[in-house]
This record gives structure tokens, sequence and C-alpha cells, in this order.
């Protein structure tokens, strides 16, 4: 453990340490492509990349705009559905013994599998488009969250529940005041995982099953060997991901903040 | 043997569940008539599986063949470099400073996304599924193995240290045991994550393996072989499991109670 010099400072890199390195990365990048005169269809340099994205491109037969659109949309619909009906979920497990008894076990093998592998059945079932992806993002990010706010709803001081029990508390004020305070932790845990799986789970239902959207630029620009557009795409695709766990960030903050009373940011 | 029995009652009702699931499924396919391009029944799912019939090209076996290789390769390199890694980021501060940063963004990416780039770079087939693989499952393990060789108890440090302990002997007999839950945790992760690479990577650049075949099966609404290409898929996810639990035991015996206890 190094000692910081001090506390504001720390904090100031802290906060600016993810960015600058992320800069340093698309310098080093930038230059190795420059010195080593790196063919643009294998490596295209994060400026041309960008020019692609901002530059009207004469040749490209496709807007941007529409399908960031598309692909946001997908990743705020899928996402918000993945937290609410998985918090309500978990709600309805940790109430009733007997359901949690029986539906866990399978909620937990269920995570285990590597759910995207259904995508293609989904779009035989569904069809192309918005509809499906959303419903294997959503599909994709479900357990984690599920899972994660079961246990922290399950996992109470013992003492403090008997306490509680003594003072005829009812079963709701126990959730209210002890359970659901005391799980979000768990359920920011969980809601950062499937930040992160919703945006996989997108982006591989475009590769899949879709005609727009980020996800379908990068195939589609794959097969024409046309790598600037891909370099494009997954830069806004890593721009998205990074902005969904922000916002889970911000709302732990805000829902929790004596969880970060007197301690810096990481 | 308070343990076999404890493994038996485990296992049993897990068992009892996938027949009465399986039961359950094949009754309903023949109560609504369901379709079989919409849902098909366990036993068109056997048959498709055991037919002996070419599927997307090839047979089921080198499908089978494929993609268990390639989660293999991934997997095994993923848990070796990674853990190596974690390791040299622990020994020295300098590549920490460097390297620990970098990881960290990285990780937050997704990842998979990349898989079209590696299909431009590494063409069809096996190595680029491989790379894929590995680049999805490599950082929870190396960020795993790093914080459980960095969470150790300080005082036991500087007992060591007051004795005299060299920085190897603190790696070997403190740092590299005391990582191990830490290491196994990591690895669950990683598994499943190789597994996925490894079927997104089929789905994108290959003509064989598992994820190719549902893909191609997709195409001509046949949905036995999606089926059957699932379970497997699942199957083989949770063989890798259990493997990584058998070693779990086997390198932790005096761990596994606390295992038990968290899973």
């Amino acid at each position: 453990m190094k000692k910081p010099s001090s506390p504001r400072l720390s904090s100031l890199w802290a906060r600016l340490k993810t960015p600058a390195v992320i800069v340093v990365l698309l310098v080093i990048w930038e230059l190795c492509v420059r010195i080593f005169k790196v063919k643009e269809y294998i490596l295209p340099s994060p400026i041309v990349a960008l020019e692609h994205l901002f530059l009207p491109q004469p040749d490209a037969n496709y807007s941007w705009i529409v399908h960031i659109r598309i692909t946001l949309m997908e990743l705020a619909v899928s996402f918000v559905v993945t937290s609410i009906l998985g918090i309500a979920i978990a709600i309805g497990l940790a109430w009733n013994a007997t359901v949690k008894k029986i539906v866990m076990p399978a909620f937990v093998f269920l995570n285990s599998l590597p759910i995207v592998a259904i995508a293609p059945l989904l779009v035989l079932w569904f069809g192309y488009g918005l509809k499906t992806n959303i419903l294997i993002a959503f599909l994709v990010s479900f357990f984690p969250i599920v899972i994660n706010t079961t246990v922290g709803l399950s996992e109470i001081d013992d003492d403090l529940l008997d306490l509680v029990k003594y003072l005829n508390g009812t079963k709701l004020q126990i959730f209210l005041k002890l359970r659901i305070p005391n799980s979000l932790p768990y359920i920011f845990t969980g809601l950062k995982i499937s930040s992160t799986m919703c945006v996989v789970g997108a982006i591989v239902g475009e590769f899949v099953a879709s005609d727009r959207g980020l996800g379908y630029i990068i195939i589609n620009s794959q097969y024409t060997m046309d790598s600037p557009p891909i370099f494009a795409g997954l830069m806004l695709v890593s721009l998205f991901g990074v902005a969904l766990f922000g916002i889970v960030s911000a709302l732990e903050r805000l829902c929790m903040p004596w969880q970060f009373r007197g301690r810096n940011s990481d | 043997m308070k343990n076999s029995r404890s493994f038996a009652a485990k296992v049993l009702p897990r068992l009892l569940y996938i027949v009465l699931a399986i039961a359950l499924w094949q009754a309903l396919i023949m109560i609504f008539k369901v379709k079989e391009f919409v849902v098909p029944s366990p036993i068109a799912v056997f048959k498709s599986l055991f037919s002996g019939e070419l599927i997307a090209e090839n047979t089921w076996g080198v499908h089978i063949r494929t993609t268990l290789t390639e989660i293999a390769v991934s997997f095994f390199l993923t848990a070796v470099v990674g853990f190596l890694l974690a390791l040299v980021i622990c020994w020295s501060r300098i590549l920490r400073g460097i390297l620990m940063p970098v990881i960290a963004v990285l990780n937050s990416l997704p990842k998979i996304a990349l898989a079209p780039l590696f299909l431009i770079w590494l063409g069809y087939g096996f190595t680029a599924n491989v790379t894929i693989a590995i680049i999805c499952a490599f950082f929870p393990i190396v960020l795993n193995t790093t914080v459980g060789l960095d969470s150790v108890d300080e005082d036991l440090l500087d007992l060591v240290r007051y004795l005299n302990a060299s920085k190897l002997q603190v790696f070997l007999k403190i740092r590299i045991p005391n990582s191990l839950p830490y290491v196994f945790s990591g690895l669950k992760v990683s598994a499943t994550m190789a597994v996925v690479g490894v079927i997104v990577g089929e789905f994108v650049a290959s003509s064989q393996g598992l994820g190719f075949l549902i893909k191609d099966s997709q195409a001509m609404m046949n949905t036995p072989p999606m089926f059957a290409a699932l379970f497997l898929i699942s199957g083989i996810g949770l063989g890798l499991f259990a493997f990584i639990g058998f070693l779990e035991r086997a390198l932790m015996p005096w761990n596994i109670e606390r295992t038990e206890g968290k899973a």
C-alpha cells in the first residue's frame, strides 16, 4: 500500500485514472499504426475510425444515427426490464420460502449455462429484429440480478431478525426496513454484472438476428473487410457499456450514500 | 461416510429434476401437439443426436470434437497465462502500475463484440475461435487471482518478514495458498465465458462445431439438432464446472466446508 501524498490529489487521480489509461492506449495504438504502417483493413488508426463516425462517408450505405438509436433502445429497454423484473421476482422468491426452494436451484443452474447460445433459436421463434434482440439481452442479463438480489434479501443478521420479530414487526415491515435496505449492495453488484451482460446480449443478438444496430454494422463490415467502421462500432459499444455501468454506479451512490461516506471513489 | 451421503443427497434431487423436466416437456408437446419447427419433443432431439445423419455437413462427432477442443485449449491457456500474469502483477509494483489500469479498462468492455475482428485477422476456424474465447475468459481469472494474492492478513506478512522470509517464500507459502479460493471462483467465471466465447465465435467465424451447427440448423428451421446442440453445450459447460470443482477439492481440502456453504 503506498501512501497517497494528499487525499484530494489521490481522489483526483482515482477519478481520472480510467480516462487517462484510455487516452494513453489510444495514443499508443495511433503511434503503432503510423510507425509500422499497418494496413487499414488490418488495423485502422483510431483517428481513421473516428473519422468514419463523424465525417460523412460517401461510400457508406448506412447512417450511424439510425444504428446507434437501435442499439441504445435495445440496451435501455432490456436493462430496465431486467432490473425491474429481476428485483421483483427476487422479492417474490425471498417472500415465499417454498417457491424459493423450488425455483432458486433452477435459476442458479440456468445462470451457469451459456445462455447466449440460444440466440438463433429465439430468431427462429420471433423473427429478426428489435424485439428478438431485446429478448436475448434480457435473458442473458436476467439471472445475475435475480440471484444476487435473492441472496441479498436472505442474508440478514439472525439476531436482528429475532429482535424485530420480538417487537412484533410484520413481514412487510421486515422487508421494507430490513431486508430490502440490506440487499442494496447485492442488488447493485447484480445490476453491474447485468449491465455488462446486457451489452453482450444486445450485440450478439445483432450479430445473429438483425439488420440494424451497431452489432449489425460490425458484422456487416467484416464481410467487406471494412475495418474502420468495425472499430468505430466497437468504440461506441464500449462507450455504451461504460455509460450503463456508470449510471448504475451513480444510482448506487444515490441509494446508499452511507456506503461511500469517507471513502474515495474507486 | 457423511461426505458420500451428502453427495448423493445433492445429486439425486437434481437428477430427479432433470428427468421430471424432460417428462413434462414430452407430455406438453404431445398434449398441445406443438409443431416440431417450434419446439421439438425430447424424443425427436434424441433421434437427431443418434440418427447418424450428417448435420451441417459433418457428423455430430466432428462438431462435438471441434467445440470440445476449442473450449479445452482456450480454457487451459486462459487459466495458465491468467494465473501467471496475476503472479507477475503482484510480484512487481512497476508492472502492476502499468498493467492493472489497462486490464481494468479492458475487462469492462464487451469483448465478445471483437469476434468479427478476429475473423478478419485470423480467418475462419479454430484459431479465431480459441482467440475469441481467450479474450472473453482472460480478465476474470487475472483480476480474481490478483485480488486473492493481495488480500493477505497484514499481521501474517509482518510476522513472516520479521522471520526474514524471502519474497519467494512469501509467495509460495502465504500468497498463493491464500489466493486459491479466489483463483477457483475466477476459473468458474472464466469457464462460462470461454464456452460463450467459443460458441459466439462459431456463430460468426466457423464451418464446424456446435455453435455453427446451431446457426446452420436455424437457417433450415431444423429445431431438433439445435436443441440437441444446446444440451450438449450446457453439458460441456457443466462438465467444465465439475472439473474445476474437483480440482478445488483436490487442491484445497481444508476449504471444502466454506465453498459448499457458498454454493
